[in-house]
């Protein structure tokens, strides 16, 4: 946990929670877990206050309690900043499960993550009542149960029914709990749509987004990608069936390698659902060329069944993050630095002399780009001593450079949290400084839409609106495009952070 | 003495010893030319050595006789002895040329002398000083007829102790170009994902010939050089080499696996002061003059 990280999830919860929720992430990112009287001491806010903020933050599953250790009637709450970081997450959430569900999915998706964990009937409701009444009410349900089954939403652990009240709960669930269907009665719920009030028969069990399994398609996705920009579309597919076969019998996180797949079962998956004929043809030339691709998608391990392969998602990280950090190199210091750091990097240890040799790099040139790469930290000196000389003559060491990748991506880890805190910061910035225009073009905007519902004259609807003069309309537009451009830029450096985080998944132990 | 031999004699031996460019013993001699008398034999051979047209080599405890190169054995006419021991020793250096610091300490002679001495015999034209590509101010020092040797001029990729950049991109350009087309003539005739591969894979040997027949080097390249400059290719990140069953390389243009990464195509990704980049101070998200430049 970098310094970085802290302030970004700062202004992340700022933005969504306000300023009294930002205040007590501090604290717990700061000092890892408190209890509440600390916390109140320490914010300078009321009791209630802090209360308020605690409960809404657990209801988002950004902060967890348990006893303390010294008293087991205290609890003590600590903030989940992998958590705190996803929210920056969600359009992408929102968008895939548009491109998956449709606009039932998209909206259903929307409201779980606004409101952080609830009652499924109580999500559909809402998603039913504030859309624009397209879909009928079966159709909420019926994706929201597909979506249950199909594991992107996860039922949320309640406290555990105990006789004797106690002061901390313990939340608790049953693994064969966690996504089976809610009971939802379309009846009631026209019910309460309506007005009246009756008892949903679900009323007691809480949903939300299941981040798990998004992350896996995430996952999947920049893998496929990269198999399709190597092998080509058929190769994609091909590896796609591959992953199907592999989720069949192996935990979408076990790390490094998964439980074999043999090429039967990958060739009946194919035939059975796939139409592409150039792919059914030439499976097993398929599967040969990614296995035998340097990256390293699958191996082969056996003969069994055609031929027994197992997926390595850590080494295909490994490389993957190298890819990127050979890019990032690129865009920064040009193509012949990212030479240079490939030469060293297939050389493990190598000397000045022979890194310009082998990158065909003038010699002025080649030490000016490895002591920057060297400043910049993307590649390090491995400094060895000749034993002897005791003092006589110039001491002879010779200074290797080497790269240490871990040490890399925890960097460009850093470099994309403060890339990220930019983007917020300047954004919110730019919202601060034309506050008075934004509001007042809101202002207008629904003045207008009344006075259309109102059915008064264009001319007049013209004149109100004519209030925002041409210029102030040109800045409005400014700084919209520049919000515009800062957040899909935050989706962008999320891509990378998240590639990263991903092999450092696949590097902890 | 040696006026005692006859030259027929001596033409005789100088024959003998010819016939065998690897050299030949004493007993060789005496089987060869058996009429000579033991003093006859030692009077021509010196002579021959006198007059620099043999070499004495030693194999085990045995002396062989061996008929100098022609090419080498320009030795100098006219020559003192102190020149004849400095041209030998640079003889000895062959095309790597030798250090005249080398020189002093194996001929014993002093700075001064030394000095003279290498300005005569580059006069004469019959030695001529090199400059090394490693170490600028190092001159080495080599007979006149001599190609210094690739460690010493670094080969075809330097002109006058530069390094040629241009042209190795050039080069470099040119292979990458080869493989894509390699690749796109095989991507084109569908025959199979294993074949395709197989067919856009390149030899040194095929990108050899292109680029010979292509004509944009002057200085003739050889497949050692090429295969430099397909690997720096590789080191692109644009190709990958991949080892045959018998141990010989092939060369392939690929395509990188990712996309740009997002994080480059922001300001923040490339900024080259982001270390110093915090919420006071000269540099902050709301000054930057980066993203201010970028979001207008």
């Amino acid at each position: 946990m970098s310094i970085q990280c802290g302030e970004l999830c700062a202004v992340i919860i700022k933005q969504y929670f306000g300023e009294n929720a930002q205040k007590v992430a501090d604290l717990l990112f700061s000092s890892g877990s408190r209890n509440l009287s600390s916390l109140v001491k320490a914010t300078n806010l009321t009791k209630a206050q802090v209360s308020m903020v605690l409960a809404v933050l657990i209801k988002f599953q950004l902060v967890t309690f348990e006893p303390s250790f010294s008293n087991e009637n205290i609890p003590e709450y600590s903030i989940k900043k992998e958590a705190v970081l996803q929210m920056l997450r969600y359009p992408r959430y929102v968008h895939l499960m548009h491109t998956k569900y449709g606009t039932v999915g998209s909206t259903l998706t929307e409201e779980l993550l606004r409101s952080g964990s609830q009652t499924a009937s109580q999500v559909i409701l809402k998603c039913f009542s504030s859309a624009e009444n397209k879909d009928t009410m079966a159709a909420y349900r019926d994706t929201f149960v597909q979506m249950v089954r199909d594991n992107y939403l996860i039922r949320c652990p309640m406290p555990r029914i105990t006789e004797s009240p106690v002061i901390i709960p313990v939340l608790e669930i049953e693994q064969h709990l966690l996504f089976r269907p809610p009971d939802l009665d379309l009846g009631k719920l026209q019910k309460l749509q309506s007005g009246a009030t009756t008892e949903v028969p679900d009323g007691d069990s809480y949903w939300r987004v299941n981040f798990d399994r998004l992350h896996q398609d995430f996952r999947d996705n920049i893998m496929t990608t990269a198999v399709e920009r190597k092998m080509g579309a058929s190769a994609a597919e091909c590896f796609k069936y591959i992953l199907q076969q592999m989720y069949e019998k192996t935990d979408a996180w076990q790390k490094d390698y998964s439980n074999p797949i043999t090429f039967i079962e990958v060739k009946q998956a194919i035939e059975k659902k796939s139409n592409n004929l150039e792919l059914m043809k030439n499976l097993d030339q398929y599967i040969t060329l990614i296995a035998e691709d340097n990256i390293g998608f699958i191996r082969k391990i056996g003969e069994t069944g055609g031929g027994q392969y197992v997926v390595e998602m850590k080494k295909v990280f490994d490389e993957l993050s190298q890819v990127c950090t050979e890019n990032i190199i690129t865009e920064k210091f040009g193509s012949k630095a990212s030479r240079i750091f490939r030469v060293i990097r297939s050389k493990r240890f190598i000397e000045q002399e022979d890194i310009q040799k082998e990158a065909m790099v003038p010699s002025k040139e080649a030490k000016l780009l490895t002591y920057k790469l060297f400043e910049e930290q993307f590649i390090q000196i491995k400094t060895i001593r000749k034993a002897g000389g005791g003092g006589s003559g110039p001491a002879k060491s010779f200074f290797l450079f080497t790269i240490n990748e871990k040490q890399i991506v925890r960097m460009l880890l850093d470099m994309s949290y403060k890339a990220l805190f930019n983007a917020i910061s300047r954004s919110s910035y730019e919202k601060r400084d034309n506050k008075r225009l934004i509001d007042k073009s809101q202002k207008l905007d629904s003045i207008v839409e009344a006075m259309k519902e109102r059915g008064e004259s264009e001319e007049y609807i013209a004149e109100i609106l004519e209030t925002l003069t041409p210029p102030e309309r040109e800045v409005l537009e400014k700084v919209k495009a520049r919000i515009k451009t800062l957040s899909s830029a935050e989706l962008a450096i999320d891509d990378t952070l998240f590639l990263f985080q991903m092999h450092q998944y696949y590097n902890s132990s | 003495m040696a006026a005692a031999v006859p030259d027929e004699v001596v033409h005789q031996l100088l024959a003998v010893i010819q016939a065998n460019p690897a050299g030949v013993s004493n007993e060789h001699i005496v089987k060869q030319l058996p009429e000579l008398s033991g003093e006859q034999r030692v009077g021509a051979l010196n002579k021959l050595l006198q007059q620099g047209m043999l070499d004495l080599l030693r194999k085990g405890e045995v002396l062989f006789y061996r008929v100098k190169d022609p090419k080498k054995s320009t030795a100098p006419k006219g020559a003192d002895n102190e020149e004849k021991i400095v041209y030998n020793i640079i003889e000895e250096g062959g095309n790597k040329g030798i250090w005249i610091r080398d020189i002093r300490l194996k001929s014993n002679l002093n700075m001064t002398q030394l000095n003279k001495i290498l300005k005569n015999l580059e006069n004469k034209k019959l030695i001529k000083a090199v400059k090394s590509v490693n170490a600028s101010k190092k001159k080495v020092y080599m007979l006149y007829n001599l190609d210094p040797d690739r460690s010493i001029t670094g080969g075809a990729w330097y002109q006058d102790q530069d390094f040629e950049s241009e042209f190795v991109d050039v080069l470099n350009q040119q292979c990458l170009r080869f493989l894509q087309m390699r690749r796109d003539a095989a991507k084109e005739k569908r025959d199979g994902p294993l074949l395709t591969k197989q067919m856009s894979c390149c030899s040194v040997k095929d990108v050899h010939k292109f680029i010979s027949e292509l004509g944009i080097s002057k200085v003739s390249l050889d497949e050692d050089d090429l295969e430099t400059i397909l690997k720096t290719v590789v080191f692109d990140g644009k190709a990958e080499r991949i080892m045959l069953a018998n141990g010989s390389y092939v060369y392939r243009a690929v395509e990188q696996p990712l996309p740009p990464p997002g994080i480059v195509r922001t300001p923040c990704g490339i900024c080259p002061v982001i270390k110093n980049c915090s919420t006071c101070g000269q540099v902050t998200p709301i000054v930057c003059q980066y993203l201010k430049d970028w979001l207008d």
